[in-house]
């Protein structure tokens, strides 16, 4: 049996981490992009942002100040047994998103969209969201994503229905554009790591799209030769637009892109477009069925990417 | 493309010599909003509770601030997307006498024109790094933390060399996005031919007038 408090320590340190860490694969992604960056300033506001991501960790300090919407994906074994079940699990993750915006490791971003109403702890209708996964098992991970505002507000997130008619071509110049719009003047934190979803309907693609971009592991590819030249293409195609970081000029724009696909209906295919902000923050915390908790290197929400 | 280290209240020459490009490091008093303050002010017809100086600075930012037994605690600090803000943008500059405006992205035409009218830049971040600018923030105070909460409130902050920034709007009519956006135009092109994407490339209109991710 997992225990509620058990639920409520383990969201919480995986807040406390996400909030104030980047994930190694994300890392290694900025190593990259560094290495990799030929505008002087470009490169220098890369290694920055790196070395004062290296200081939130030992400071304990959200690594930006926007901790974006908590959202949280939970991977549930077939077989897991919750003190309370499912509503208690939800209860004890927002205590925990709670604790975190009362010791500053989440701000209290989130409010009323129509009267501006602020709860001060994040916790309000429908947030902070959850998604889940089953999963073979007695063990359950619990994954926390931080989704900046200005990565999700800027159009870096949306979608278009794309006709059979315009194909690849179609859906390539879709995520193309959508991102050139949304990159200017840095609004979505770039480099970005993209998240596409094709096909489903608009929800699937969206929730494919949004997980590609805050889950999969930066650098992972997908194991489909379709889908992964579409990824290697569109990351060529966005490094060659010249945003750079921030939108000051440079030739990295992308961390990373990351595709995943649903079948669709012969009428249409779904395209959409998610951005994670260049600070990725997601960590990754299994509770196991004897009550230890164990930090994760990922999420691998989609098997091993 | 020059390095300039201002202290404010800043005059006229102090913004005068600045071009899209510079870098700036700030110090002395600036304050923060956001728009929630803005609409407060501006539209509702709310009194701000303090005079800014001639030639302040302000920063749109929301920062995390923990109150601790010794004192307000700063726990991270990032400039906020401005753009979002143009609706007050020219109110601002000329009700609170600013004379640099320090967020994330840029503004629009109509803080531009008021930025050449009242001698004003607008600065930008190159970094998203939180742990090596709050060294340089000191908190000296807050207004209206009751009717905005924390993030929205003006904080009063002392900086000390907070930078670098890039100056993105002169005070010449200048905008340096608007320098990259035409980089950008050209090389989009570049994207589309190693893609395949024909330049004449239409999408089939499957509803309404849609296209509104076209060039």
């Amino acid at each position: 049996m997992i225990k509620k408090h058990l639920i409520e320590e383990a969201a919480f340190q995986a807040i406390r981490n996400g909030s104030t860490n980047i994930s190694p694969d994300v890392r290694a992604a900025f190593e990259r992009a560094i290495a990799g960056e030929t505008n002087a300033g470009a490169r220098e506001g890369l290694s920055k942002t790196l070395d004062s991501i290296r200081l939130a960790e030992i400071h304990d300090r959200p690594s930006c100040a926007d901790t974006g919407w908590p959202i949280f994906y939970v991977k549930a074994g077939n077989e897991a047994e919750i003190e309370g079940g499912f509503m208690a699990l939800e209860e004890s993750i927002r205590n925990a998103v709670r604790r975190a915006t009362k010791e500053g490791y989440i701000r209290a971003t989130m409010k009323d969209p129509l009267t501006g109403f602020d709860p001060g702890d994040n916790i309000g209708p429908n947030i902070p969201d959850f998604t889940y996964k089953f999963v073979p098992g007695t063990e359950l991970e619990i994954t926390y994503c931080a989704k900046g505002g200005g990565s999700e507000c800027f159009g870096g997130t949306r979608q278009k229905v794309v006709a059979f008619a315009d194909g690849t071509k179609g859906i390539e110049k879709f995520v193309i554009d959508a991102f050139a719009d949304a990159a200017r003047a840095g609004a979505i934190c770039p480099p970005s790591i993209i998240g596409v979803g094709i096909g489903g309907t608009a929800n699937v693609a969206a929730n494919l799209a949004k997980e590609a971009a805050c889950l999969r592991q930066a650098g992972s590819h997908h194991p489909e030769q379709k889908i992964r030249d579409i990824e290697d293409r569109l990351y060529r195609g966005i490094n060659g637009l010249g945003f750079g970081i921030l939108g000051a000029g440079g030739n990295t724009s992308a961390l990373a892109v990351n595709v995943e696909y649903a079948y669709t209906h012969i009428a249409g295919i779904v395209v959409a477009i998610s951005c994670n902000c260049m600070v990725a923050r997601r960590a990754t915390f299994k509770i196991k069925a004897d009550g230890s908790i164990e930090k994760l290197p990922g999420a691998y929400w989609f098997g091993d990417r | 493309m020059a390095e300039y280290h201002l202290t404010a209240p800043l005059k006229d020459e102090d913004v005068m010599q600045l071009h899209i490009g510079d870098t700036v490091y700030l110090s002395g008093p600036c304050f923060t909003c956001r728009s929630k303050l803005q609409r407060y002010i501006f539209d509702e017809k709310h009194t701000l509770p303090f005079t800014p100086a001639d030639g302040s600075v302000l920063i749109h930012n929301g920062p995390i601030v923990v109150k601790r037994d010794t004192g307000w605690e700063l726990m991270s600090f990032m400039p906020t997307s401005s753009i979002r803000f143009e609706k007050w943008g020219a109110a601002s500059i000329k009700e609170w006498n600013l004379k640099l405006v320090c967020g994330k992205t840029t503004m629009g035409e109509q803080t531009a024109k008021a930025m050449q009218e009242m001698h004003c830049v607008h600065v930008s971040p190159r970094s998203v790094s939180p742990l090596l600018w709050i060294d340089s923030i000191e908190i000296e105070g807050v207004d209206l933390f009751e009717e905005m909460g924390s993030i929205e409130a003006p904080w009063h902050f002392k900086l000390n060399e907070l930078g670098p920034f890039v100056v993105d709007m002169d005070c010449y009519g200048n905008n340096l996005f608007d320098e990259i956006d035409k980089e950008v135009r050209e090389n989009k092109k570049k994207v589309y031919n190693t893609l395949g994407i024909p330049e004449d490339f239409r999408y089939t209109r499957l509803y309404g007038n849609e296209n509104t991710c076209e060039p």
